[in-house]
């Protein structure tokens, strides 16, 4: 009976407890175990280092590559000494070009020109000069960096604009058929260290790409060419943040089809310690030979600087005399030289090799004669017949011959009298052919008064007392054609 | 009379053997099975020193109580700090042993906020919410360099490390990162890696369709989820900062101008998991 009353007791007892249970608890929470990362196991992405070092001397190619400084380039030299320092250990000469008004000038004697991340688009006289350069055979590179980015933020309205280096860049690339894109390459599957680095393993056919395995370009705009070379190829998971997709038309650098414009869509791997990634030190070699090498063309059109080396030989044809203005024009010429790095060297035969300026008459000798041969040029009584510009006045007109050998360069000057060879030298010394017939080969120069100054339309000279004569009568002087020296 | 007399002994034995246990029963019963609480913890800021310190007293402040017995945290936060989102990963981690927690994001739940929501059981966002930004940002240090008047003992005593080193080390972050979001949200995720981890923000909506949020809905949702999973019914829902004893301070985490106005850049440079939003640029 008792036993009862303690069940009763117990059960009043946990009513209420159940029924509270009950009614706030509806079973028993069961937790997982709760995995989280193993911290430790991780590791830095390790650089990847090129340890494999070459004893392998590089050639002294010698040559001027400029460098642009004049479309507010957004670049350091420290930035790119790798590139610089591979070009000087080639013999290369490095040199800026501050202003778009000397690059005309400074390409008629460089190898190639290299410009970095431009923000100031090229002018139309500038791109066609350039043109012409890498029509001669001249080499173009275009270097952008999708890190290069002009943050304009507008003092008034408060908005802010942002530029990328490509707009600039592509105004010149266009005309090589070649286009950078202003995108990003990205691959999230395999990258060097960060996912914006991307690695290229497949390689267009090329000097440039000589002896590379593997290249790692960071930061880099997609290029594109569709007449050209895709030099560096991403793989399929090499995206483009433009769509992020990948394509085979795209890769990190592009050469134009006659290969002498390349362009890359990054340069950071210029810079320490990306140079000593991958295969990136042995492109940075290819680079600096590609920007030395190759055959470029001279003609005419480089003049002044016609001449590779640092010495010519001047031969002046014996029937002309040294007299004092022939020296000084001789001299000037020295002195032009020389501000080009030329030294000359006056000698008493026509030289058979090497660099040489030869100056002479319309008056062929045995000397001068095979030159006038290889042109083509006949002296005709009053005229000079040439290939190039028909027949020319022998009188008062200069003629520049122009042979680019292989075995050095030669410029051949002819007019009839002395004076007028020494207006030519003179004009040799400007070193502007401004008023001047031009082609490749050959430049017919007025240097003198002409013939027709001295000589009736009936052929008969005229004196000196006769155009005085004239002039007293009240008729027009002729004029006199201006020389280069006034 | 003996018949007045048995009624009462039958009185006094069932207010023995009934009403007193059962008054008692009732008495203990509160302290027995104490009513159940859902504790939200809300963090409406980036993860900073401050605000981790505060997350982390209420988190353990919620592991501690045993009346709690379901967590919902409730986000409106870019993210922030890396250290200090760790720190609270790992709190989250101990709590999430004993006690569920549900994810309410309310604006947005975005890189080390969300590195946070991963480590719970069930993730609600609004279908405008914004969700994701899966990533580490990080500002490279300058290459060094020497000051006349400054004299340090190592080449990076002053600059932490080389700019490579560091961009390397960021990728152990990023890691870290994605590891939690395979293990917390496993075979949730519907999306493709490749999109997942680009560093993408979602609206709640797509972060439906990929698997980055369990569903939609809002804090009330949240809470009865956790109830949900905690088994539990007819309970109490009780903000934890006051019982944490977490005071309010005024700590700034973004820059702020002279002006007074506020960027949505962090004070000071370092690596952060952190959503820094477009500024209006053309």
């Amino acid at each position: 009976m008792k036993k009862k009353w303690v069940y009763i007791a117990i059960a009043a007892l946990l009513l209420p407890i159940c029924v509270r249970g009950l009614w706030f608890y509806r079973g028993f929470a069961k937790r997982p175990e709760i995995a989280t990362p193993d911290f430790a196991s991780f590791s830095a992405p390790q650089a990847p280092f090129n340890v494999s070092k070459t004893d392998e001397e590089v050639g002294q190619l010698g040559g001027t590559v400029l460098i642009d400084a004049s479309h507010s380039n957004l670049f350091y030299m420290a930035n790119i000494d790798s590139l610089t320092s591979a070009i000087q250990a080639r013999s290369g000469k490095i040199e800026m070009v501050a202003d778009s008004f000397s690059l005309e000038n400074n390409l008629k004697y460089a190898s190639a020109f290299v410009t970095f991340s431009p923000t100031l688009p090229y002018s139309i006289f500038e791109i066609e000069a350039l043109k012409n350069f890498a029509e001669r055979g001249g080499k173009i590179i275009v270097f952008t960096d999708a890190t290069n980015n002009t943050i304009y933020t507008d003092y008034f309205t408060g908005v802010t604009t942002v530029t990328s280096d490509v707009n600039a860049a592509n105004s010149l690339l266009r005309e090589f058929d070649i286009m950078i894109n202003n995108d990003y390459l990205y691959n999230i599957e395999n990258s060097e260290g960060n996912f914006r680095n991307v690695f290229f393993e497949d390689f267009g056919k090329n000097e440039l790409t000589f002896g590379l395995k593997e290249v790692a370009l960071y930061g880099a705009h997609s290029v594109e060419s569709p007449s050209g070379l895709i030099l560096l190829r991403g793989t399929e998971s090499t995206l483009s943040s433009a769509n992020d997709a990948h394509s085979a038309d795209q890769g990190g650098a592009a050469l134009s089809a006659d290969g002498n414009v390349a362009a890359f869509g990054d340069f950071t791997f210029l810079s320490s310690p990306y140079n000593a990634y991958t295969d990136n030190a042995t492109l940075i070699s290819n680079l600096a030979d590609f920007v030395l090498g190759g055959s470029r063309s001279k003609s005419l059109a480089n003049f002044p600087f016609l001449f590779e080396g640092s010495t010519v030989k001047v031969f002046v044809a014996p029937e002309l005399t040294k007299t004092t203005e022939l020296i000084s024009a001789l001299g000037g010429l020295q002195a032009s030289l020389r501000y080009m790095g030329i030294e000359p060297e006056f000698v008493d035969e026509v030289p058979s090799s090497g660099n040489a300026i030869v100056i002479a008459s319309f008056e062929l000798t045995e000397d001068t004669e095979p030159f006038a041969n290889k042109f083509d040029l006949v002296p005709d009584g009053d005229f000079i017949t040439t290939t190039e510009f028909g027949d020319v006045g022998r009188y008062g007109n200069g003629i520049l011959l122009f042979d680019a050998g292989t075995k050095g360069s030669t410029l051949v000057l002819l007019a009839d009298t002395p004076e007028d060879t020494i207006s030519l030298i003179g004009v040799v010394t400007s070193g502007s052919l401004y008023s001047c017939l031009t082609s490749e080969k050959a430049a017919v120069c007025s240097v003198g008064y002409g013939g027709d100054y001295y000589s009736s339309d009936t052929g008969e000279e005229t004196t000196e007392e006769d155009v005085s004569q004239e002039s007293t009568e009240g008729e027009a002087t002729p004029e006199a054609t201006p020389t280069p020296e006034g | 009379m003996a018949e007045t007399s048995n009624q009462w002994e039958n009185y006094r034995t069932g207010l023995l053997w009934i009403v007193i246990p059962f008054i008692v029963g009732l008495i203990v019963a509160s302290s027995i099975v104490p009513q159940p609480v859902i504790g939200v913890i809300r963090l409406e800021d980036a993860i900073s020193s401050y605000t981790t310190q505060s997350l982390i007293k209420q988190i353990q402040y919620a592991a501690e109580t045993p009346e709690i017995k379901a967590v919902v945290l409730v986000f409106e936060s870019p993210g922030g700090t890396v250290v200090g989102t760790e720190a609270i990963y790992f709190e989250l981690t101990k709590l999430r042993e004993k006690k569920p927690i549900v994810t309410a994001v309310n604006a947005i739940a975005a890189s080390g906020a969300y590195y946070l929501s991963v480590n719970t059981d069930f993730i609600f966002a609004k279908p405008t919410s914004l969700v994701g930004n899966i990533g580490a940002i990080g500002y490279l240090p300058r290459a060094p360099f020497l000051i006349e008047d400054t004299i340090t003992t190592g080449p990076y005593k002053l600059f932490g490390s080389e700019r490579d080193g560091y961009m390397r080390q960021i990728e152990m972050v990023k890691e870290g990162f994605f590891e939690a979001v395979k293990l917390g949200r496993g075979d949730k995720i519907t999306g493709a890696p490749k999109e997942i981890f680009s560093g993408k923000i979602w609206v709640g909506i797509v972060a439906l369709h990929l698997g980055i949020v369990d569903a939609l809905g809002g804090e009330a949702e949240a809470v009865e989820k956790a109830a949900e999973l905690a088994k539990v019914a007819n309970y109490q829902v009780l903000d934890l900062r006051e019982p944490a004893g977490v005071e309010t301070a005024l700590v700034t985490f973004f820059f702020q101008n002279d002006d007074g106005m506020i960027y949505p850049y962090p004070n000071e440079a370092g690596v952060y998991l952190l959503y820094i939003p477009p500024l209006p640029i053309k």
